[in-house]
């Protein structure tokens, strides 16, 4: 068979079956917009728990004896803690401010913070963890720890709202996965079903061609060669819309969650869609190879 | 009589009671094909037995006999189509029934092979589904799409070519069938009641295209249950051979005998049809046919 005639096959098969062809692309496509949201969706997820762990955990209120230099001198101490992300000294005048900035968000009022002296508010250490699965534990661990240290007179694991947190993480986590499966069942079944309908309409070619004298090999390759083409058209696909609507996308839902991350959106490298559309072709080609069946070569009738 | 020819080397012959012996010369040519004391099951039961024929190109050999006696079984044998449980195939020199079953493909592409339920790519035309038999033999597009609109108005279905097959009728679909068995010539044609359920005229045509193949070199081994059809393909210079009951009866299955030794030493050869003589002198055995009406 020449290269001539197995192209004239391709694109008979091709316009016989346009359905089947955008089917299969079709599947493709949600089979890379799986496989790739997945990868990004577990970038993001350590995206966000970076942004998690700027937050502040534990705040450790200082005595009234304690100065700024033993402050300094405690932070730096709690700062060599591997559970330890960073350790801020926060001093009265800060508080204050900070203060009269809330009140001023949350009511457009900072009149009944007037008269209020810094010396009112406590020094205070405030301690952000290192990011980890269970960051209540670990927050609990700390202030157990710190309210046995000479000078710290109150603590505030704040394990409320971390426990909070961390059902939220689970529950999205939980959500995410489940979508992805989800994703991934119906692309898999969209995947069979072409199969099976690429199946079902070569076979009659495909008994026509053995009895002619075609090699099997050459029997299988048209539809081996318009499968893997609609596996790249829709692999490309997926890795298109990824490319260009992950970012905004992301961006949207970070700004409805308030997440504020220095990190920059995940994107898929160059590297990843070059790997990622070569297994689409392996995948094409390897499906129209087994949907393609082969009558028996010769045996006793 | 009864003859019974088992093997290339040595046929034996029964003739008014009397038994003659023959061995065919050191130069006798397999031809195209040549089946050798092919024998057949179908679920068990012998339809084949010691069936030996051969065809040479340029011949035009047809197989009669009633159903079920098993011609579509020497035909689809004949085709590579399948393998015997006994016997050699031999096409074009080669034994097939020792080939690998990946070569038999290279083997089937050279067999025009048809029969009344012929596959056909319904989704395709006419015209494309006649190429591919060419197309499979390594023709290029050009010379592919010629040789199917030739083989096509052999039988008169060239408007038949760019119509979808599975818009044609079944008799439209066998002449297409019959076109892709044709189309070349490939060096056998073997064709399976090539003129059942078809009119008048088709079956004319086919005669006449099973006639060309044959003058064009390509030896035809073509079946049929129908008595006057086969003297049709006689008259067109065709060799009749008989099946009943999975054996070859009535006439010897080898055709293009240049030589044949017979046991009492005497030699004949005859240049394209076989004649034997009895001791008495008188002619006892002759192939019916010779290429060309007679």
């Amino acid at each position: 068979m020449s290269l001539a005639w197995t192209a004239r096959n391709v694109r008979r098969q091709v316009e016989a079956h346009p359905r089947i062809v955008l089917g299969t692309s079709a599947a493709f496509c949600l089979l890379a917009l799986v496989a790739g949201g997945a990868t990004l969706g577990a970038r993001t997820v350590n995206r966000w728990g970076a942004f998690v762990g700027q937050n502040v955990h534990v705040i450790a209120y200082l005595a009234d004896d304690v100065d700024q230099e033993r402050a300094l001198g405690l932070a730096e101490i709690l700062g060599r803690a591997p559970t330890v992300a960073r350790v801020t000294v926060v001093e009265p005048a800060q508080a204050l401010a900070r203060l009269g900035a809330m009140a001023l968000s949350l009511a457009s009022d900072a009149r009944p913070l007037e008269g209020l002296e810094p010396a009112y508010f406590p020094r205070s250490l405030e301690i952000s963890l290192a990011p980890a699965g269970d960051l209540t534990r670990h927050a609990n661990d700390l202030a157990k720890r710190l309210r046995a240290v000479p000078g710290v007179a109150e603590v505030d694991a704040m394990t409320g709202g971390l426990a909070r947190l961390a059902v939220w993480v689970k529950l999205g986590r939980v959500i995410g996965l489940a979508i992805l499966v989800a994703l991934g069942l119906v692309a898999l079944l969209a995947l069979v079903t072409v199969f099976l309908r690429t199946r079902g309409t070569v076979a009659e070619r495909a008994a026509v061609l053995a009895q002619l004298g075609e090699t099997p090999a050459a029997i299988r390759l048209p539809s081996s060669l318009w499968t893997a083409m609609a596996a790249f058209a829709g692999g490309g696909t997926g890795a298109l819309v990824l490319s260009l609507a992950w970012r905004p996308v992301l961006a949207h839902l970070e700004d409805n969650l308030g997440i504020v991350s220095a990190h920059p959106s995940p994107l898929l490298a160059s590297a990843e869609i070059v790997a990622g559309l070569a297994f689409m072709i392996a995948a094409g080609l390897a499906m129209g190879y087994f949907a393609t069946p082969l009558p028996p070569t010769s045996d006793h009738a | 009589m009864t003859i019974h020819c088992n093997t290339p080397s040595f046929c034996s012959f029964e003739l008014c009671g009397q038994k003659v012996s023959a061995t065919p010369c050191l130069a006798y040519d397999r031809g195209v094909l040549w089946l050798e004391g092919i024998g057949c099951l179908r679920h068990g039961c012998d339809v084949l037995e010691g069936v030996t024929l051969g065809v040479s190109g340029g011949e035009l050999v047809v197989v009669e006999g009633s159903q079920a006696s098993g011609k579509s079984t020497l035909l689809e044998v004949a085709a590579a189509a399948r393998l015997p449980e006994r016997g050699a195939v031999w096409f074009a020199g080669r034994n097939t029934a020792t080939l690998q079953r990946a070569s038999l493909p290279f083997v089937r592409r050279n067999i025009g092979y048809y029969t009344a339920d012929a596959t056909l790519v319904g989704e395709d035309s006419a015209l494309a589904n006649v190429m591919s038999a060419l197309a499979v033999r390594g023709e290029p597009l050009g010379a592919a799409e010629a040789g199917a609109r030739d083989a096509l108005a052999l039988l008169r279905a060239q408007e038949l070519a760019d119509r979808q097959v599975a818009s044609l009728s079944s008799g439209q679909r066998r002449l297409v069938a019959l076109a892709r068995a044709l189309a070349g010539p490939p060096p056998l044609v073997v064709a399976d009641e090539p003129a059942a359920l078809l009119g008048d005229e088709a079956r004319a045509l086919v005669i006449s295209a099973l006639a060309t193949a044959r003058d064009a070199g390509a030896a035809v081994l073509a079946a049929t249950a129908d008595c006057a059809w086969a003297n049709a393909l006689v008259a067109a210079g065709g060799r009749r051979i008989h099946l009943a009951e999975g054996h070859i009866v009535g006439a010897p299955a080898v055709g293009l005998v240049p030589a044949l030794t017979v046991t009492d030493g005497r030699e004949e050869q005859p240049p394209r049809s076989l004649s034997l003589e009895t001791d008495a002198g008188e002619p006892a055995v002759r192939t019916e046919g010779a290429k060309g009406p007679r």
